[in-house]
């Protein structure tokens, strides 16, 4: 395939902003994560809250100027046309550009406590969990969203045209602009400023990120596998609506404790609860859809990001989100680091992963690279899929010793219990956000240097195994034995959930015995990364076989 | 599958998942504002002060510094840091004020007691003695008892002006807020039950520190009576929590640092300038906010007349002396 359009060509420059931005996201985390374990590290230079605040600012800016890239990418393909006023896009760079370092270094104020009041808004930074842009950052940021959005529309075609995929893009980029209006005005009541700053950060995240997830998936599947746009535009319907009507009320599951009336528990229990189906529909249908026909996959790690990004939406949003999402069980997690074992796994997973794998789609298609060398990406893949995978357990497990040490047994923090509680599990969040940054480091490389430097082929290694018949670990997957797989997964989430529900046992609750959570909580976390893990190998060298085998024709 | 014949009737499915759609948010606005109209009890930043400062202020503050990048607060932030949701009412104001004014080291009994000698404190606390005080804010005791005087984890934040009793103020509402029974009630009652099972279920309780860290000032000094007189003003300083604010060195944290202090020209926020002398430190011991160093705000640091005797504060200087 070439490049039709020449605007097309604009997503290279976000792609490797992206990169960018994603190597310094990982250093702050691996900041972060040491100070984790030695919490002087760096202190009165860089104090945890601020490298962290980079950390997740980073974290959400690199993964919106992947959608940027992608977006831009997929833009004219989806209106046969080219983008309309690309001068807009480059503005829309540059601002992006000083509106990361500027965000940067005001993060940096906190360490003094320059908030930048004025007019009773905060303009420098304002010290809220994932929205913590003070308003100079917040209205340029607005003006991007309101960029973005215009050209996207100007471009698509008469609104008679459009499928499921133009529509679901069209609504994301302009609800990607109206619910980011929540985030923008001081709220001196704590109840009601929380109920508004999960308007931002719910919404975006299981409404608005999700639509853009789905569309843009669908979007590739059609392109990669040929799938039948019909087929996939009911998937993107039916997807996104399925993510509204459980996460419009499923938002309620944020509105638990904050200072909101009890009802919300029930509201929030009861929609949640819904919320993974959506993931498993199309989990499901990326089943179906890569497996419409026997063509060949010409670019394996663009489709191993997004097997990954389907993958742990399902693992890391769906099943680690479903264990903590009700009242009885959330009372327990809430505010412990069972909530970053799911954020990291379903962050990173589902929307990181995405946007990479649409980089790998897009980046040897931009630099003319048809034959080129897949195996670093496969690497690239297989670290940061097990480095996440490992960070979310090291979490997840030392979060379940921290409900038992500081819910149950009521005891302090620092110089306390829990900080000495937690020390076995602090170590391997470092330890393995060491190999997510190794996985950084080789898909940086890699994507850099696709297409440029002296050619680098496909080993002929791949075409040599052709003569194989696919069976054992490489055999064909049928439909029936993916359910399989997702069953398993569901069972080990089951155990999780029955794990943090336990701490309501008066056996732990008055008799201080943790034995039946932790229990549950060692086969369960490690059972759920070990399914998903297999089948993520198992699912990949199934269409590995198959490429071997429809190129031996 | 996806409708291949047509006779799914697609689009009417479509619609009508769309009308439930408009339902749910009905549904959700009505819900949202009966959370916060008046008829629900829910307590709000205006109606808390502490002081003379607003909750409200203390809120500004909070963001400010960022407290949520480590800390929690209704169980939203960091999970790096305590949950400060009900910190007032677990460690009470005396006990806030004195970590926050230098929050590198936890504060002794001597640096809450000289808190509660501050009127504002006193009156919200609403207790006199340190024993009412611990008994009404158990927090602050368990701290005090196990931990008091060793280094903390949190940075010295030098916050100015008023925004430690701003910041209370905030705690103090965020104390008072209904959270629906988060977090959850603590049924193990023993602590040391707890603390042996924190630490993997041994039999004898490992509780570090149980003695008092903290010992009495007057019986720290009774002790080593016989001693060297700037040692015993050491271990008062010490016991006292000094040192949190004042370094041993020029460095200035929240007071000014002792090293080289002794006789050299000190100017004060009049204009005018004294010589620091014996008098002249034992009067900023026992009533500090007679004269104010320049660059330093007043009533910051408490008169300790009342739990410091004279010989006590000689001795304090005798220590400051050896910093030369």
């Amino acid at each position: 395939m070439k490049i039709e359009y020449q605007t097309q060509r604009l997503s290279m420059r976000f792609f490797m902003l992206m990169l960018f931005l994603f190597v310094l996201q990982i250093i702050f985390g691996m900041i972060v994560g040491l100070q984790q374990v030695d919490p002087n590290l760096l202190v009165g230079k860089l104090n945890f809250n601020v490298a962290r605040t980079e950390h997740i600012n980073l974290g959400l800016l690199w993964i919106l100027t992947g959608f940027i890239g992608t977006i831009l990418f997929v833009g004219p393909a989806l209106s046969r046309r080219e983008l309309a006023h690309p001068w807009l896009i480059h503005v829309l760079f540059y601002a992006l550009i000083a509106a990361v370092l500027w965000n940067v270094y005001a993060q940096g104020l906190a360490m003094k406590g320059v908030a930048g009041w004025w007019g009773g808004q905060a303009w420098f930074q304002e010290g809220l969990e994932y929205i913590e842009g003070g308003r100079i950052f917040d209205i340029v940021a607005l003006i991007g969203f309101g960029i973005l959005g215009f050209v996207l529309l100007r471009t698509f075609p008469s609104m008679k045209e459009w499928n499921e995929i133009h529509w679901g893009l069209a609504i994301g980029v302009v609800a990607l602009a109206v619910v980011w209006l929540f985030g923008l005005f001081y709220v001196s009541r704590l109840d009601l400023q929380e109920y508004f700053r999960w308007f931002v950060v719910h919404y975006w995240v299981e409404g608005v990120w999700e639509v853009i997830h789905i569309s843009l998936i669908g979007f590739l599947l059609v392109k990669m596998f040929d799938a039948d746009v019909k087929s996939v535009g009911y998937a993107v319907f039916w997807g996104v609506i399925l993510v509204w009507l459980s996460g419009l009320i499923g938002n309620a599951h944020h509105y638990f404790w904050i200072g909101t009336p009890e009802f919300w528990q029930f509201w929030g229990s009861l929609f949640s609860a819904f919320e993974p189906l959506p993931l498993i529909f199309c989990f499901w249908h990326i089943y179906l859809d890569a497996h419409q026909n026997n063509k060949p996959l010409k670019n394996a790690p663009a489709f191993y990001f997004m097997v990954g990004s389907v993958v742990l939406e399902q693992v890391g949003a769906g099943i680690l989100g479903f264990t903590m999402t009700f009242a009885l069980t959330n009372v327990w997690s809430h505010g412990t680091w069972i909530t970053p074992a799911h954020g990291h796994l379903a962050l990173f997973g589902t929307f990181g992963m995405l946007v990479i794998g649409a980089a790998y789609y897009a980046v040897p298609l931009l630099r003319g690279a048809t034959d080129f060398d897949q195996r670093l990406g496969k690497l690239a893949f297989w670290l940061l899929f097990l480095g996440i995978s490992g960070m979310a357990l090291a979490f997840a497990w030392g979060g379940t010793v921290q409900m038992y040490v500081y819910r149950t047994l009521g005891l302090e923090w620092f110089g306390g219990d829990v900080f000495p509680a937690l020390d076995a599990y602090k170590i391997f969040v470092p330890l393995f956000g060491f190999v997510t940054a190794i996985g950084c480091g080789v898909l940086v490389y890699d994507l850099v240097t696709i297409g440029r430097i002296g050619g680098r082929k496909q080993p002929e290694i791949v075409n040599r195994r052709k003569a194989q018949p696919t069976r054992g670990w490489s055999r064909p997957f049928s439909g029936f034995e993916a359910g399989i797989w997702l069953v398993l997964m569901w069972i080990f989430g089951f155990v999780i959930t029955f794990g943090i529900l336990s701490f309501n046992l008066s056996q732990v609750r008055i008799e201080g015995n943790p034995t039946v959570p932790y229990t549950m909580a060692a086969i369960g976390y490690p059972g759920l990364l070990l399914v998903t893990a297999l089948f993520v190998w198992r699912f990949l060298a199934s269409l590995e076989s198959r490429i071997e085998n429809t190129e031996s024709k | 599958m996806s409708c291949p014949d047509g006779s799914c009737f697609e689009p009417q499915k479509r619609i009508r998942a769309l009308i439930m759609l408009g339902l749910m948010m009905l549904v959700f606005i009505m819900l949202s504002a009966f959370s916060f109209v008046s008829q629900h009890k829910q307590v709000t930043p205006d109606q808390v002060s502490f002081d003379k400062h607003q909750a409200t202020d203390g809120k500004r503050v909070f963001q400010a510094y960022n407290c949520m990048g480590c800390h929690t607060v209704v169980g939203n932030g960091a999970y790096f840091a305590p949950d400060l949701t009900k910190e007032y009412a677990n460690a009470g104001p005396a006990w806030i004020t004195a970590f926050l004014g230098a929050a590198a080291t936890w504060p002794t009994e001597g640096a809450v007691k000289s808190m509660l000698l501050m009127p504002h404190i006193a009156a919200d606390s609403g207790v006199k003695t340190i024993e009412e005080y611990y008994a009404k804010y158990p927090g602050a005791k368990e701290r005090v008892e196990r931990r008091g005087g060793k280094p903390t984890y949190m940075p010295n934040l030098l916050f100015n002006g008023d925004e430690i009793p701003q910041l209370v103020a905030f705690m103090k509402y965020t104390s008072a807020m209904d959270t629906e029974g988060w977090p959850p009630e603590v049924k193990v009652k023993d602590l040391d039950k707890r603390i042996a099972l924190a630490q993997g279920g041994h039999s004898a309780p490992l509780r570090s520190g149980s003695k008092p860290a903290a010992a009495d000032a007057s019986t720290a000094g009774a002790a080593t009576a016989g001693g060297d007189i700037a040692e015993r003003g050491k271990t008062i300083s010490a016991s006292l929590g000094c040192v949190a604010c004042h370094a041993p060195g020029t460095t200035k944290l929240v007071g000014p640092g002792w090293g080289k202090l002794h006789g050299a020209q000190v100017k004060l926020a009049d204009g005018s300038t004294v010589t620091a002398d014996d008098a002249y430190l034992i009067e900023s011991i026992l009533k500090p906010n007679e004269k104010i160093v320049e660059g330093f705000p007043p009533s910051v640091m408490p008169p300790y007349e009342a739990i410091v005797s004279p010989d006590d504060a000689k001795a304090i200087v005798e220590y400051i002396k050896t910093l030369n």
